[in-house]
């Protein structure tokens, strides 16, 4: 059997230069298959299917790029001039771009067919892009002549081994039912709610091999599409290693002593406390600790930018600065603006796993909500993204800020319960106490491990945090920051 | 009069610039590709071809070489293209460029000058 006669193999697939589009599609386009990318304009179809052909022409590939709209390639190009993929020196060998409007009006289908099937051949093109599918399907007089042209193409793609990615417009929430004869429809969309945008991507039919399921997030930037699978569909299936013995301290004789056992290794904890009760110091405590292990550390922040935050650190014998310096200590800083959720988590796994992380402080757990456009998905992303920071061996400790200053109600501002996050919980808290405010520590849940459950106040210095001896007199109403000797009727 | 063969496989654009030239006093006849310019070229010989480089059936490259091969006397040819045409300026020293997009002006004057280079 000659190469010529090889039937196409599926697990040799079509890279989409994307990244992570190809993660998506079980390892990108099967070859000579037939794809619809859909969506409304703007939505990212052309630029997708132009960063696919440079991406392959850069490979060696050679495309040919179909339009049937009104937009000039001088345009188009224009637009992709700045783009990062594009490489004006894979024109025309390696993209070749020709309109097929003429044809389709003065010949029909039957006519751009025949213009597809011989730009193919004369340019022996492995990719084929035609970018219009609208106006084809406006041509066809019928639903009938339409389906037609698709298996009359995805006949000529079988037979000249070419792969087809054909672009239309939404129309609607709904596929043409057309469409379902293809081999994939990759669906792409721009959301709004109140003043916030994003974009959507979604697999919604692929033969070949299973795809991730549901919606990811993706971003168009100066490098073109970027998209972040969903996290929950790619989380590990299996339970994470053992941590046996390796115990987790903060490296605060004072604190440590309240839970000598110490954390479980890849646990994950959760402090929450009002702003400025301590919770970044508690962290920053916990990473220099690991540092002083020789563990590599991460801190993933939203407020404080770095050199703020070093400097505040350094304020209360945190010294950091040189464990940045050196690298051992990575610093991701988002300003909580218009942050993508999955783009944080990838951001934070990735560094987890270069870098062989084992201590992470993600100092801002609400700005990781705020960066969900839908909250219903809270309990399976943090369920998921614990599930794979243990996979990874990584303790981590989530800083949640609580609202309220002082008072008797606590709100935890978490759209699931703090357990779906974490195993360990601590709270700080502030406390109107001998007409002083005072900083006081508490332990509500900590697994795998005995703890001293008394209520400790606790004090920042310049050689940082220090638990105090448990109060002399009995108080009680502590947590509600209104502290009272019992029977004295006042606070 | 002075006849322009236009050649684009872009509709838009070959209404475009066959409506300018027209305005401008030029006759002007058009093709969507080399070939369809081929079979023009016979019932018309023009005295300029403005011709796109990458098109279907028969693209600018291809239509160059037939209108060399067949018109030896002299058409006045002139490129355009969406490509970079820097190195297409390298590889056809001696047929004038557009880089597109252009202005109206741009291609007026470079009109102009291949058709006064092709009288001299």
């Amino acid at each position: 059997m000659s190469s010529s006669e090889q039937p196409a193999r599926l697990d040799a697939r079509v890279s989409t230069g994307v990244p992570g589009l190809d993660a998506v599609m079980g390892g990108g386009l099967v070859p000579s298959g037939v794809y619809i990318v859909v969506g409304e304009p703007g939505a990212g179809k052309t630029l997708f299917a132009n960063q696919l052909c440079y991406h392959q022409a850069r490979a060696g590939a050679r495309c040919l790029y179909v339009t049937l709209l009104a937009e000039s390639h001088a345009r188009m190009l224009a637009n992709m001039r700045d783009m990062a993929f594009f490489d004006p020196a894979l024109l025309p060998e390696g993209v070749y771009y020709v309109s097929g409007f003429r044809v389709l009006e003065e010949q029909g289908l039957s006519g751009l067919l025949e213009l597809l099937r011989r730009e193919v051949r004369n340019h022996n093109a492995s990719i084929l892009v035609l970018d219009g599918l609208v106006q084809a399907q406006e041509a066809a007089g019928n639903n009938r002549d339409f389906k037609k042209f698709i298996h009359e193409l995805q006949v000529a793609a079988g037979l000249a081994r070419f792969t087809a990615l054909m672009l239309t417009s939404a129309n609607g929430p709904n596929i043409h039912p057309e469409y379902t004869m293809v081999d994939g429809i990759v669906e792409l969309r721009e959301r709004t709610a109140g003043v916030r945008s994003w974009r959507e991507l979604q697999v919604r039919k692929f033969r070949g091999s299973p795809t991730l399921a549901g919606i990811h997030a993706f971003r168009i930037t100066h490098a073109g599409l970027e998209v972040f699978p969903r996290l929950e569909a790619r989380v590990h299936r299996s339970p994470p290693p053992d941590p046996g013995a390796h115990r987790i301290h903060f490296g605060i004789h004072s604190l440590d002593a309240l839970f000598p056992e110490g954390l479980a290794g890849g646990s994950t904890s959760l402090v929450l406390g009002p702003p400025g009760a301590g919770k970044t110091l508690m962290g920053s405590s916990l990473l220099a600790e690991g540092l002083r292990q020789g563990e590599n550390c991460l801190y993933m922040g939203f407020y404080e930018p770095p050199n703020r935050l070093l400097s505040k650190v350094s304020s209360a014998g945190i010294d950091l600065k040189g464990a940045v310096a050196d690298g051992r200590l990575n610093i991701l800083w988002q300003p909580p603006a218009e942050c993508i959720l999955d783009v944080l988590a990838d951001q934070l796994l990735s560094d987890i796993r270069k870098r062989k992380v084992k201590r992470v402080f993600v100092d801002g757990l609400s700005a990781m909500q705020q960066a969900a456009p839908d909250n219903s998905r809270m309990g399976s992303f943090f369920a998921a993204l614990t599930q794979e920071l243990r996979c990874e061996g990584a303790t981590t400790l989530f800083g949640l800020e609580t609202p309220r200053l002082f008072g008797p109600v606590l709100d935890v501002p978490m759209e699931v319960g703090p357990s779906a996050v974490a195993e360990n919980l601590f709270f700080l808290r502030h406390v109107e106490y001998e007409g002083r405010l005072r900083r006081l520590f508490s332990i509500f849940k900590l697994r795998d491990s005995d703890y001293d459950p008394t209520l400790r106040e606790f004090v920042i210095t310049r050689q940082g945090i220090e638990v105090l001896p448990p109060f002399s007199v009995a108080v009680d109403t502590l947590l509600t920051g209104l502290a009272r000797h019992p029977g004295s009727g006042h606070s | 009069m002075e006849t322009v063969l236009v050649v684009d496989d872009e509709q838009g654009i070959l209404e475009a610039l066959a409506d300018l030239l027209r305005e401008e006093g030029y006759r002007v006849v058009t093709a969507s590709h080399g070939r369809e310019a081929l079979e023009r070229m016979l019932e018309l010989r023009p005295d300029l071809v403005l011709t796109d480089w990458m098109m279907p059936v028969l693209d600018g490259p291809a239509l160059i070489e037939r209108i060399r091969a067949d018109y030896k006397d002299g058409v006045a040819l002139l490129g355009m293209s969406a490509v970079d045409v820097t190195n297409l300026r390298r590889q056809y020293p001696d047929i004038p460029f557009l880089q597109k997009p252009f202005d109206i002006a741009t291609l007026m004057r470079q009109v102009r000058k291949a058709l006064d280079a092709k009288r001299r």
